[in-house]
């Protein structure tokens, strides 16, 4: 169980560290979108390790969920993008 | 509960950690929009934790409030409140250059420009006496000055950011505002 926790936990750093590097808000937001899912899967997968069914259907809401909050959040920069505020 | 220190439970300690990481990341950002965003990988984090230590109720908490409601209500904020509204004439659009040269000094603060029509001088003046713009841009009767285009605003700050700005002075002339007092500050 940790072996597979602490590799899902070392990929989960690539893209933390993309966010933290990169200066275009798009590949941040790359980056949050790659995050959201990376700990949701991590949530099922401990889930299934523990046979613990609660976080189990908790981590499938948080898998749709964070997506949905990404979609939003998309929309209202691409609006921003559109109005010229991170034009070079 | 849980012995964190044993070999077996080690995991929940490494990913504990990453918790005060992506914290100091989000404290770090000037840009408010990559701080929504690095808010957003902070509330995908916490959750995890939480559903590790077994609080799923906290988890989907955190991930429908504390990042879904919370970072796309502050985006929505942030967009309508770092904005400066700029009145024109619609036939007499101001040259796309001018504009450009506006939005340089405005940069470093994040602030954006909406330009706002209007059909004539007189509808200009009374959007920025109403309050509805923060300030005016038009060209004056060429017969007094040779300058092609004057700009007002109405808020002291927005002046001061745009009177140290020399390229923008020798596009357009910047009309000085009125004295800072508690009713014109937006």
């Amino acid at each position: 169980m940790n072996g597979i926790i602490i590799a899902m936990l070392l990929a989960l750093l690539i893209p933390i560290y993309e966010a933290y590097r990169d200066s275009h808000i798009w590949q941040k937001m790359l980056a949050f979108a790659s995050i959201a899912t990376k700990t949701s899967m991590m949530i099922l997968v401990v889930s299934v390790l523990r046979d613990d069914w609660m976080i189990g259907v908790v981590g499938v809401l948080i898998l749709s969920v964070g997506n949905a909050a990404l979609m939003l959040l998309a929309h209202v920069i691409k609006r921003s993008d559109e109005a010229g505020v991170y034009e070079p | 509960m849980i012995d964190l220190w044993n070999e077996e439970n080690l995991y929940i300690v490494a990913i504990a950690a990453l918790l005060p990481l992506t914290a100091g990341l989000v404290i770090v950002q000037v840009n408010p929009y990559f701080a929504l965003v690095m808010r957003g990988i902070l509330g995908a984090v916490a959750a995890l934790v939480y559903a590790l230590f077994g609080a799923a109720d906290v988890a989907l908490t955190e991930a429908l409030v504390g990042t879904m409601l919370s970072i796309t209500l502050y985006a929505i904020a942030v967009r309508s409140s770092l904005i400066m509204r700029l009145g024109i004439i619609e036939p007499d659009l101001p040259p796309e250059d001018l504009l450009q040269t506006l939005r340089q000094p405005l940069r470093p603060y994040h602030l954006r420009l909406e330009l706002v029509p209007y059909p004539d001088q007189e509808s200009l003046q009374a959007a920025l006496q109403d309050k509805e713009v923060h300030g005016i841009c038009f060209s004056p009767n060429p017969e007094i000055t040779h300058i092609p285009y004057e700009i007002q605003t109405r808020v002291p700050r927005l002046y001061q950011i745009l009177s140290g700005h020399l390229p923008l002075e020798t596009m357009a002339r910047l009309n000085p505002t009125p004295e800072f007092t508690p009713t014109n500050s937006l």
